[in-house]
């Protein structure tokens, strides 16, 4: 079919919104998107080949750097998948502290996507507030882990270090006051009426597209699609009674809405943890053998999966690592970014989507 | 130095324009780049903008390890930034390749070899705090008797 376009615009890889290089060609009729495209391939450094015929405690460290943003769950998705496979077993107390931690990771990538969407739609003043909630929030992380971004702290059979009791209760002030501060700028974004200009009803993912698209975590969450969430088939979770949150209009304002609400949700489940805090070990036994496993887990940004062949000194031969983020960058390009009405959206609507370039392209 | 060139130098280093460019890395340092705005370290207070636009640039900092997407591309970039310009390499990325310099791999650190480097933050990623006073320290550099080196 032949289309009239006046012009294709490309957006990047050097962008002033962009955290990451990445290009997105839209093609316009004026100002109205017609359709955009994504390119990709400024960040493939083939971690994965890096990866094959290295000792586990070597992959470990290299899983962990496949994305910066989020990288207590990349280690957990690959310890865990590794436990699976040899069937280690985990102490109770290392389990509530691996969500405690895994938990404060989450909320401070969806702080710093919220961040970027604010600063994108040039409301300066809610992201600045934003980013000082989020240096708390890796105050946290730093005092249990002993790092702010790339902490390997969970290990086969446990983790690195105990949470000490006067940690516990400077965790729980932290809560305390984090819950106020983000409920505060919740209410400051969802009464915001520029922000409502901006946000409300722009970049539609419809709960049919996000299922077509494969769109996962926050992005589908906000469409519709509460089942998506892989921390329901987590034991832990499970035995936190944990339930997912999800909206229904799929736009713009959804999405960093849902982000608000998981961070708060995040809250009640650290606080769920400390509250049933058993003391005990934190390390069990147990070294990786030979095996074969698939496993997933809940990236802040949505499904993770590793799949991972090992021989019986604990090598990896074999490993294939899906991230959420290129779901949600074909679901932007292809459902969200086609019908914008200004090329001024399509930076925040391609933002809102949260897309992670590095654990992408790997 | 006369008096005018004296109080120029002074006054242009107090006046710093950032951009910042990942060649390859796990953005943990992106996100360390980004802490710097943070009101706790409020990189603005002395008088450093970050607004990630080459054309207006007076510091790039270089993060990542050089992948091949980026093959030319990096030094077209640094030609279209005016001079005068320095660059920083934020993390061991850009020095060695920190960990992804291994057999197999598709990077080709160090960035120096691409571009001319002025300033290295190694860490893996450095704190804010240390990215901070490496362009604070490259900072008065920029332009100090510029127009006498021309």
């Amino acid at each position: 079919m032949k289309r009239t376009v006046d012009v294709s615009i490309p957006v990047g890889p050097v962008h002033p919104c962009w955290k990451e290089p990445t290009r997105v060609k839209c093609e316009t009729r004026g100002e109205f998107v017609l359709s955009a495209e994504v390119e990709l391939g400024y960040m493939k450094k083939g971690i994965e080949r890096i990866m094959q015929g290295r000792p586990w405690q070597e992959v470990m460290f290299l899983a962990e750097r496949v994305c910066g943003i989020c990288s207590v769950i990349h280690n957990m998705v690959f310890i865990e998948a590794l436990e699976k496979m040899s069937s280690i077993e985990v102490p109770e107390r290392a389990a509530l502290l691996r969500v405690i931690v895994n938990e404060l990771d989450r909320m401070q990538s969806h702080i710093l996507a919220n961040f970027s969407y604010c600063y994108t739609i040039e409301h300066e003043t809610l992201g600045m507030y934003l980013l000082d909630s989020r240096e708390k929030v890796l105050d946290e992380l730093e005092r249990i882990t002993g790092a702010r971004i790339t902490c390997a702290y969970m290990v086969p059979g446990g983790v690195r270090f105990d949470l000490r009791s006067e940690d516990a209760l400077h965790l729980r002030a932290s809560m305390d006051m984090l819950e106020k501060e983000i409920t505060r700028y919740t209410g400051m974004f969802e009464h915001g009426p520029l922000i409502a200009l901006r946000s409300r009803g722009i970049g539609i993912l419809t709960r049919d597209a996000a299922r077509e698209a494969c769109a996962v975590g926050p992005t589908a969450r906000a469409s519709g699609l509460p089942e998506s969430d892989r921390r329901l088939h987590h034991p832990t979770y499970r035995k936190l009674g944990f339930t997912p949150i999800s909206r229904e209009e799929g736009d713009n304002f959804a999405r960093i809405m849902m982000r608000f609400q998981e961070m708060l949700q995040s809250i009640s489940l650290i606080r769920k943890c400390l509250d049933i805090l058993p003391v005990g070990p934190i390390r069990g036994g147990g070294i990786p053998g030979a095996g074969e496993i698939a496993y997933s887990g809940e990236a802040p940004r949505g499904e993770l999966s590793y799949f991972i062949r090992t021989d019986a000194a604990g090598r990896v031969i074999d490993i294939a690592i899906q991230t959420p983020s290129i779901m949600n960058i074909e679901a932007c390009c292809h459902y969200m970014l086609t019908g914008v009405a200004s090329m001024a959206d399509v930076p925040s609507t391609f933002v809102s989507s949260d897309p992670c370039i590095a654990c992408t392209e790997r | 130095m006369t008096l005018l060139q004296s109080l120029k130098n002074f006054v242009r280093s107090k006046s710093i324009h950032v951009a910042y460019v990942d060649v390859g890395s796990c953005n943990g340092c992106d996100v360390e780049v980004l802490a710097c705005l943070a009101p706790r370290y409020d990189i603005e207070q002395y008088g450093i903008f970050v607004h990630n636009n080459p054309r207006e640039a007076d510091v790039l900092l270089v993060i990542g390890a050089y992948t091949p997407g980026w093959e030319g591309k990096l030094e077209g970039l640094w030609e279209k930034i005016p001079d005068p310009k320095v660059a920083v390499a934020i993390g061991n990325c850009p020095i060695s390749g920190c960990l992804f310099n291994r057999p197999h791999t598709l990077v080709d650190p160090p960035v120096s070899k691409h571009i001319p480097i002025a300033a290295q933050v190694p860490g893996c990623p450095p704190r804010p705090t240390e990215i901070l006073s490496a362009i604070l320290s490259v900072a008065p550099l920029v332009y100090r008797d510029y127009e006498v080196r021309k």
